[in-house]
C-alpha cells in the first residue's frame, strides 16, 4: 500500500459565514494523479489551498506529507511547503525579474536568506535553472525579462519553477481553464513532464471532463463543498459529469 | 511641450486619477540607441557624487556643533506646545486665513483650469479633414502659453504680487490660483482627451456646437475625477498657502516665521500641530474621494466646496477694486518698466550658472535622500497589517510622514540651518525631509495596491518572508518607486527656490538678494533661469522615466 500523501477528514472551511468546504473527505496516495472536477465555487481551490497550507481549516483534520497542518507552527508549515509545488491559473510570476530569478523562486524555501538575496545580484543555480527550462523547451530564455515573454512561455517558466523545487506533491489549480484545446493538451503534457515516473503526486483541478479522464487515475467530483463522487477515471461516466454540473432551480 | 506635460502628469499621478506609466502591461523593449536603465543609473550615481562633492561633503566642515542645543530645544518643545488662550486665538485666526487662501486659490485654479483645460484640449481643437485629424494652430499656441505659469513656483508669484499689492489677501489667492490653474488646465485637458470620443463625435455629427457637445458628452464623464483632483489641489494649496505666509502673505506661515524668529518653539509646535490636523483633514477627504468616489460623495464635496468658498470669501473679504486700482496698476507699470530689459546678476553669467547648478544639485540630493528614506518607510507604513503590533507601527510611520510633509520646506531649511553651515546642503536636506513625507505616502500607497499573489505564491513554495519580499514585493514596486521619485525630482527642482529664499542657496538665494536690493532686471533674469532649470529637469526626468517602461 503506497503512503498517504494527503488526508483530509471532515474538513469545514468557512469564509465570512459561508461554507466553502462542508465536511470534505479526501485521501491521495503517493504517485497518484488525481483530478478535482466540479462547477465554479464548488470548493476545488479551497481543497488545494488546504493541501498547500495557504488556507486554514475551520474544523476537521488536515494531514499533508505525514504532517498535521492544523496547529502547525510557521516553521513546520514552511517545511511542508518546501515539498509542495503549486501552479496557479494566473501563474503569479514576477514580471520585472529575469526568468532565472522566477525559476529560482522554487528554491527560495531551501536557500538561506543570504543566498537568496545575493542570488538577486549574481544568479545562483544557473545550471539547474537552465536544465529545468530546457525540459519545458525554453532554455534560451534564461536571462530574458519575464514580462517580455509570451503567455505560453510564461506558463513554461511557472512549470520550470516547480521543476527546480523538486516537490513530492504538485498542486495545479485550473491550469488550462482559459486555454484553447491544443494549448490545454500541451500544458497537460508539460505537467506530465514535471510529474515524472510516479515519483511525484499530482492533484489538479479541471473543468474539462474528457481531459481529466484521459490524463488522471482518479476523478473526485466536488459540489457545494463536499465530495460528490470519488472514482477511478475509467468508471466516471458522462451522466455523472452532467449531474455534477447541473444548475439547481 | 514636454515640460508642461510632465508637471501636470505628476500631480495627476499623485492624485491617483491617471494611470501610472510604469505598469507591467505596457512595458516596451528599449529602442536601439536609447539610453538603457544601467546608463541612467550610472549617470545618476555620478550626478549625486558630483552634487555631494560640490556641497562640500568630505571636503570641509559642514556641521555646526553649536546648533545642536537649539535643535534639542525645538524637538523638546514638541511635548509642550503653547496653549494660552491668546495664542490659540491668534492660531485660529491664522488657520482661517491660510485655509481661506487655500480654498479661494483652489477655486480660482479650478475656474482657470476648466476654461484653460477646454482651450488646451485636443478635443476642442481637433477637426477632421479628409479623414485625418489635424490640430489647429490654436492648440499649439494655447499649450505654449499655458506652459509659462507652471514653470514658475507659487512662491515666486507670491513675491511678485507682494511687490505690487503689499499685504493684501488677494496675494495668496492669486499666487496659488495662477500656477495651479495652469496645472489644473493641463490635467483637465488630459481628462477631456481621455474621455471616450464616440459620444462627443456623435453629438457633433448632429450639429451640436463644441461647447454643447463637451457639456453633454464629456463633462458628466470626467466630473468625479475633476472634483477628486480639485480636493487634491486643495491639499497642495494648503501647503503653498503656508509657504506664501512665510514670504509675507500672512496666516499660519507668517505666525510660524514670527515664532521662529523669536525662538518660541512651543508656539511653533502649536502651529505645526494645527497644520498637521488641517492637512490630515484635506488628505483624508481627498483620498476617500479617490478611493470611493460615489456620486453622493461627489455631490457632498461640491456642496461642501461651495460653502467653503463662500465662507472664505466672507472671512477674507478681499477688495477687488484694489486689485484693479490705480496704485496697483502704477506699481505694476513701474516694476515692468524697471525690470525691462533683464540684466545679469553682479557676478555675471558665472553667478547665474552657479545658482542654477546649485539649484539642480540641491534638488538631486534632496530627492535621493527623500527616496531612500521613503523606500525604507513605505513597506512599514502601508496599511493592511494583520496584527495589532504591525498596525500600530504602520500608524506611527504614517503619522511621521504626515508631520514631515506638514512642516513647509522653508521651516525645515531654517531648522537645518541651526546645525549645518549655509550652502546647498541644508537646503537639500530640508527639501529631502519635506519630500520624504510626500514620497513615503505615495510609495506606501504603491505597496498597499501591490498584487499580493506573487509573494503568496512564493511563500506557498516554502520561501521565507524576507525572500518572498525580495523576489516579489520589491521588484514589483521598484519601477513605480523610481518613477515617482523622478516625478518628485521635477517638483523639488521648482521647490528649491523656496528654501533658497530663506538663505539655503541656489537661485532662490540670488532672487531674495535681488529682491532686497529692488533689482528688478536681475530678478527677471533669475526667474527666467528658474524656468530654464525647471524645463531642463523635466526633460531629463521624462527621458529617464521612458527608460523605466
Amino acid at each position: 500500500m503506497p503512503d498517504v500523501v494527503v488526508s483530509l477528514r471532515q474538513v469545514h472551511v468557512v469564509y465570512d459565514g459561508r461554507p466553502a468546504l462542508d465536511g470534505f473527505d479526501l485521501d491521495v496516495f503517493a504517485g497518484e494523479r488525481v483530478a478535482l472536477v466540479g462547477p465554479s465555487g464548488a470548493g476545488k481551490t479551497s481543497a488545494l489551498g488546504l493541501c498547500s497550507g495557504s488556507i486554514a481549516a475551520t474544523t476537521g483534520a488536515v494531514e499533508v506529507l505525514g504532517r498535521d497542518l492544523i496547529g502547525a507552527t510557521d516553521s513546520e508549515l514552511q517545511a511542508v511547503r518546501r515539498k509542495v509545488g503549486t501552479i496557479h491559473q494566473d501563474l503569479h510570476l514576477i514580471g520585472p525579474l529575469r526568468v532565472v530569478h522566477n525559476v529560482n523562486g522554487g528554491r527560495l524555501g531551501s536557500w538561506s536568506r543570504s543566498r537568496a538575496l545575493s542570488s538577486l545580484v549574481r544568479p545562483a543555480g544557473l545550471d539547474q535553472a537552465r536544465e529545468a527550462l530546457a525540459r519545458v523547451g525554453i532554455a534560451d530564455k534564461l536571462m530574458e525579462r519575464t514580462d517580455r515573454l509570451s503567455g505560453g512561455e510564461q506558463q513554461r517558466v511557472a512549470l520550470a519553477r516547480v521543476l527546480v523545487q523538486s516537490p513530492q506533491l504538485i498542486l495545479a489549480d485550473e491550469p488550462v481553464s482559459s486555454l484553447d484545446p491544443a494549448r490545454a493538451e500541451e500544458v497537460m503534457d508539460l505537467l506530465g513532464e514535471v510529474v515524472v515516473d510516479r515519483s511525484r503526486t499530482l492533484i489538479v483541478s479541471l473543468h474539462d471532463f474528457t481531459l481529466a479522464r484521459r490524463r488522471c487515475d482518479r476523478i473526485v467530483g466536488v459540489r457545494a463543498g463536499r465530495v460528490a463522487f470519488d472514482l477511478p477515471a475509467g468508471e466516471v461516466t458522462e451522466e455523472l459529469g452532467q449531474d455534477l454540473y447541473r444548475i439547481d432551480a | 511641450m514636454t515640460t508642461t506635460h510632465d508637471l501636470s502628469d505628476l500631480t495627476a499621478h499623485e492624485a491617483g486619477i491617471l494611470p501610472g506609466d510604469a505598469g507591467l502591461a505596457r512595458r516596451r523593449r528599449p529602442r536601439p540607441g536609447h539610453p538603457t536603465r544601467r546608463l541612467w543609473a550610472l549617470a545618476a550615481v555620478m550626478a549625486v557624487g558630483w552634487s555631494l562633492w560640490s556641497a562640500g561633503v568630505g571636503r570641509r566642515e559642514l556641521v555646526n556643533p553649536g546648533g545642536w542645543p537649539l535643535v534639542g530645544h525645538f524637538w523638546g518643545a514638541a511635548l509642550s506646545p503653547e496653549l494660552s488662550a491668546d495664542f490659540l486665538a491668534t492660531t485660529l485666526r491664522a488657520t482661517l486665513t491660510t485655509s481661506a487662501f487655500a480654498v479661494l486659490g483652489t477655486a480660482l485654479s479650478v475656474a482657470i483650469g476648466v476654461v484653460g483645460g477646454v482651450l488646451t484640449s485636443e478635443t476642442w481643437w481637433r477637426r477632421k479633414r479628409s479623414g485625418r485629424s489635424r490640430l489647429r494652430a490654436g492648440w499649439f499656441v494655447s499649450r505654449a502659453l499655458s506652459g509659462l505659469p507652471r514653470g514658475i513656483h507659487e512662491a515666486v508669484w507670491g513675491l511678485f504680487f507682494v511687490s505690487i499689492m503689499g499685504r493684501d489677501p488677494m496675494v495668496g489667492v492669486l499666487a496659488i490660483g495662477i500656477p495651479f490653474g495652469a496645472i489644473t488646465a493641463k490635467v483637465t485637458a488630459e481628462l477631456i482627451d481621455e474621455a471616450a470620443r464616440g459620444p462627443f463625435d456623435a453629438l457633433r455629427a448632429t450639429g451640436a456646437g463644441r461647447a454643447t457637445a463637451l457639456a453633454y458628452a464629456v463633462f458628466p464623464v470626467i466630473l468625479t475625477d475633476l472634483v477628486s483632483y480639485a480636493f487634491y489641489r486643495l491639499e497642495c494649496s494648503l501647503r503653498s498657502a503656508v509657504i506664501l505666509g512665510i514670504i509675507g502673505a500672512g496666516g499660519l506661515g507668517a505666525e510660524l516665521s514670527l515664532a521662529f524668529q523669536g525662538l518660541a518653539y512651543g508656539r511653533m509646535w502649536t502651529l505645526i500641530y494645527v497644520l498637521v490636523a488641517v492637512s490630515a483633514a484635506a488628505d483624508l477627504w481627498g483620498s476617500s474621494l479617490r478611493r470611493r468616489g460615489t456620486l453622493g460623495r461627489v455631490r457632498l464635496s461640491l456642496l461642501g466646496g461651495t460653502a467653503l468658498i463662500v465662507g472664505s470669501w466672507l472671512y477674507l473679504s478681499p477688495d477687488l477694486g484694489r486689485l484693479f486700482g490705480g496704485r496697483t496698476r502704477g506699481l505694476l507699470s513701474d516694476i515692468s518698466s524697471s525690470a525691462w530689459p533683464p540684466s545679469l546678476p553682479a557676478e555675471g553669467w558665472g553667478g547665474l550658472l552657479r545658482g542654477a547648478v546649485e539649484t539642480v544639485q540641491m534638488s538631486l540630493l534632496a530627492i535621493v535622500l527623500a527616496s531612500t528614506l521613503a523606500v525604507l518607510t513605505a513597506f512599514v507604513a502601508a496599511r493592511g497589517g494583520t496584527t495589532l503590533r504591525r498596525r500600530a507601527v504602520a500608524g506611527t510611520a504614517r503619522f511621521i510622514l504626515l508631520v514631515t510633509r506638514a512642516i513647509p520646506p522653508p521651516v525645515w531649511a531654517l531648522l537645518f540651518l541651526f546645525v549645518l553651515f549655509p550652502g546647498p546642503l541644508p537646503g537639500a536636506v530640508a527639501l529631502g525631509a519635506y519630500n520624504f513625507g510626500i514620497l513615503g505616502r505615495l510609495m506606501a500607497e504603491v505597496v498597499e495596491n501591490l498584487d499580493p499573489r506573487p509573494a503568496e505564491a512564493l511563500r506557498a513554495l516554502g520561501a521565507p518572508n524576507l525572500s518572498a519580499f525580495a523576489y516579489a514585493s520589491a521588484p514589483l514596486s521598484a519601477a513605480r518607486f523610481a518613477s515617482y521619485s523622478l516625478y518628485r525630482w521635477e517638483v523639488a527642482a521648482r521647490e528649491a527656490v523656496v528654501v533658497g529664499v530663506v538663505g539655503a542657496g541656489g537661485l532662490g538665494r540670488l532672487l531674495e538678494q535681488q529682491r532686497s536690493a529692488f533689482n528688478y532686471p536681475g530678478m527677471l533674469t533669475t526667474i527666467l533661469a528658474l524656468v530654464v532649470v525647471s524645463i531642463t529637469v523635466d526633460l531629463v526626468s521624462a527621458a529617464a522615466r521612458r527608460s523605466l517602461r
